[in-house]
């Protein structure tokens, strides 16, 4: 068994890669896959911090290319699930620690004995993003609904696709479902109509994203909450299950309209 | 400028072309995306979309199956004689020859009627398709 290789990368900061990371990680554990999540972001790390891995860590990525450890001595496992395991990023170093050639080969050496390799990558364009897509069987988008987050998305894709990685997927983050009713944000649709590619899922606007980040503890290890849910969803489409897409920002509500019409809103 | 073909252009595109000078045309079936241009000298025609950030500059006309949202220069040598048409025409900015039109801020005029630019004596001018009279 070898296992598929993904990066979830953006262009644009801070629209929620090292979330989705993070969850989807613990999600596909949850799935009874063996994963490895990977932490591309070389000087600016974050995976650990929101896994709460933190205190753990003693390799890093930049030991492991270097020689200075073996891969297995780099590994943190993640005790909270089944067979979910962290490489850490370095804090000290940056992107060019790291060539796109020694990630192929750091990827190709993590691919035995696993089935999902998930790589966090840095935001923009330049050398973390090469490094982070280098050793990528596939890829996937994440964009918040606004317009710069989705401008930058597409300079991605068309990225991705000149470096023949194929078409990435598409996550959209961060929804919230009484704004795009009012038409104050883009919805779903409206991201799609323009990146034109498949969508994966939407994560709805969720405080105990923010809350779990703090605390080190995945969404999608504490319960029921909707973004917990979507992103368990978005784990089982990677995995290839036809899974139904939760009713988030589609059009008002009978209820609503009447309300509307009634003037009570 | 020569035709692009070697062969004896037939009847029928030779009338085809006889009010214009012969010029090549280019080609192009996929969405240009942010941060991406396509230049040609001649005509360009695309299937797929333009997208904001995306540029698409010819030295004849541009012919868009999809949306454009991106920005355009037709005629880029001067001729203001050059045509944009998309199915969904919503630049950011369209330039034809010397001439340049911005979209009106904020406006989506949710045409659902594929349009054409072309200069008059008013400047650029946007109509749909089927008001244009050859
Ligand atoms: N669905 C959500 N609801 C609420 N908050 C969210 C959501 N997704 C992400 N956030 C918050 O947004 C912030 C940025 O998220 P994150 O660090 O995952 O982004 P990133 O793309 O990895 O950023 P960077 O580009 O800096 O690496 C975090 O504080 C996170 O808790
Ligand atoms: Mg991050």
């Amino acid at each position: 068994m070898t296992a598929r290789v993904i990066t979830i990368t953006s262009g644009k900061g801070g629209v929620g890669k090292t979330t989705g990371v993070a969850n989807l990680g613990v999600s596909l554990a949850l799935e009874g896959k063996r994963v490895v999540v990977l932490d591309a972001d070389i000087g600016l790390r974050n995976l650990d911090v929101v896994m709460g891995l933190e205190n753990r860590i003693v390799y890093d990525i930049v030991d492991v290319v270097e020689g200075n450890c073996r891969l297995q001595q780099a590994l943190i496992r993640d005790k909270r699930v089944p067979q979910l395991y962290l490489l850490p990023a370095a804090q000290t170093r940056d992107k060019t620690a790291v060539s796109p050639d020694q990630m192929v080969d750091l990827c190709q050496e993590l691919r035995h004995d696993r089935d999902i390799v998930l790589i966090d990558s840095p935001a923009g364009i330049e050398q973390g993003f090469r490094n982070a897509i280098a050793g990528a069987d596939e890829t996937v988008i994440i964009t918040t609904p606004d317009v710069a987050a989705v401008r930058d998305a597409d300079r991605i894709i068309g990225l991705i696709e000149a470096a023949e990685k194929g078409t990435p997927k598409l996550i959209v983050n961060r929804i919230k479902p009484k704004m795009v009713r009012r038409g104050d944000m883009l919805s779903t649709e409206d991201v799609i109509e323009i990146l034109a590619i498949e969508l994966l899922g939407v994560i709805p606007e969720d405080e105990k994203i923010i809350v779990s980040t703090n605390k080190g503890v995945p969404v999608t290890l504490d319960g029921q909450s909707r973004s917990g849910l979507a992103f368990r969803n978005i784990a089982k489409r990677i995995l290839g299950e036809d899974v139904p897409f939760m009713i988030i920002d589609q059009e008002p509500s009978l209820l609503d309209r009447a309300m509307r019409l009634v003037g009570r809103r | 400028m020569v035709a692009g073909s070697t062969e004896d252009p037939s009847l029928l595109t030779s009338e085809i072309q006889s009010d214009h000078e012969p010029r090549e045309a280019l080609f192009v079936k996929r969405t240009i995306r942010s941060g991406q241009n396509v230049q040609y000298p001649g005509h360009v025609t695309i299937v797929g979309d333009v997208n904001p950030g995306a540029e698409v500059v010819a030295s004849g006309d541009i012919i868009i199956w999809g949306k454009l949202r991106g920005t355009v220069h037709a005629g880029a040598q001067g001729d203001d004689t050059a045509m944009v048409c998309a199915l969904l025409l919503e630049p950011t900015q369209l330039r034809i020859g010397n001439h340049i039109a911005r979209s009106p801020e904020g406006g989506e005029r949710d045409s659902n009627i594929p349009e054409i630019a072309h200069v008059d004596k008013r400047g650029i001018v946007v109509e749909p398709w089927n008001m244009i009279k050859q």
